[in-house]
């Protein structure tokens, strides 16, 4: 009896109920309808490019295991067959090398004043040339 | 068979799905882009009744598109109305969760209180507005109002039977799949909403 008296009040509800909602819908304003079209193109666009990736690409956990393995590989490689490696010694030989040099310059001094003494000679011998020759 | 065939045939073994040609992917694109037109507004006004703000209604229906549409785009279409409504019931769901949690934790805090729901009354919706609306367009506005308030005092389930069956017109099986529950649950859940919607509307309706 109860059911027989609910249904069409039940039944008005609903479509009232479904007409209000629909309508309050298609009053939806343009700043929205926008967002949601615009939400609507990124994930139409995600779910192309999922689909058009191959299939190694779409496993995030091989991509990452993977790049960790290559980079891994290089760091070894740069570790054992880089210059660091063989030349411990080096800058201790191009200190020594560098002394050497210094110590050169010390020695070759006494050249250097020779060369000077040479160019006091030729100077004294230019004066007196000069204050022998007569007068014009 | 020499050795290079038996290398070839085993990579072919171990060469996962292949990309879908660009055709087919094409055509699938366009399918979802039209079923997610199709949807799109009903999924945002149902997530502002439930959750009250438009801009959490737009980030939870974006969020619910997204993830559609890369976990389970190769579904067929048929699936797609019962999925996207779950995942949109889980981001509602979750989003009204975080809402009472940090609404509790501010209650415990001094200074202004924070107003996730918006409860607060915006000053300038008090102002008249200078054109007559037509009296019709009012009424059916006000009833809008009513519904939307008598909703969000019904509890989630029922609330989500009642849209998902009433207002998106889906049956009670893709209810119960859209739910996350069973077929008599969903019986259950619509009969009470619908008692209780008669209940408070009744007077006005």
């Amino acid at each position: 009896m109860n059911d027989v008296i609910l249904e069409p009040a039940q039944r008005a509800l609903e479509e009232r109920s479904r007409a209000l909602f629909l309508e309050s819908v298609e009053g939806l304003d343009m700043r929205t309808r926008s967002r949601l079209n615009q939400a609507r193109q990124a994930a139409v666009a995600a779910a192309a490019n999922a689909r058009s990736r191959p299939w190694f690409t779409r496993m995030p956990l091989l991509t990452s295991a993977g790049g960790v393995a290559a980079a891994a590989v290089l760091g070894v490689a740069l570790w054992v067959g880089g210059p660091l490696g063989h030349h411990p010694a080096a800058p201790a030989e191009s200190t020594f090398e560098d002394l050497d040099l210094v110590a050169a310059t010390d020695g070759a001094s006494g050249d250097a004043m020779e060369m000077l003494q040479d160019d006091i000679d030729f100077y004294d011998w230019a004066d007196k040339a000069a204050s022998s020759e007569p007068a014009a | 068979m020499s050795g290079f065939d038996t290398l070839t045939s085993a990579w072919m073994v171990w060469d996962g799905p292949a990309p879908a040609p660009r055709g087919v992917v094409l055509e699938q694109t366009q399918e979802l882009n039209k079923f997610l037109a199709e949807i799109e507004r009903r999924a945002f006004r149902m997530a502002q009744v439930a959750l009250r703000d438009p801009d959490d209604a737009l980030d939870v229906v974006q969020d619910a598109m997204l993830k559609l549409a890369r976990n389970y785009a190769k579904r067929p279409s048929a699936e797609w109305r019962p999925l996207f409504y779950r995942i949109l019931e889980n981001g509602i769901r979750d989003l009204q969760r975080r809402r009472s949690v940090r609404k509790r934790f501010m209650t415990w805090l001094p200074g202004p209180k924070e107003d996730p729901d918006n409860e607060a009354q915006d000053p300038l919706d008090s102002v008249a507005d200078g054109a007559a609306a037509v009296p019709e367009q009012l009424m059916q506005d006000q009833a809008m109002q009513k519904l939307e308030s008598s909703l969000r005092e019904l509890p989630a389930r029922q609330r989500e039977a009642f849209m998902l069956r009433n207002f998106e017109g889906l049956d009670v099986a893709e209810t119960a799949t859209a739910m996350g529950c069973s077929e008599g649950s969903v019986k259950t859940h619509y009969s009470r909403a619908v008692h209780t919607l008669r209940e408070q509307l009744g007077e006005v309706w």
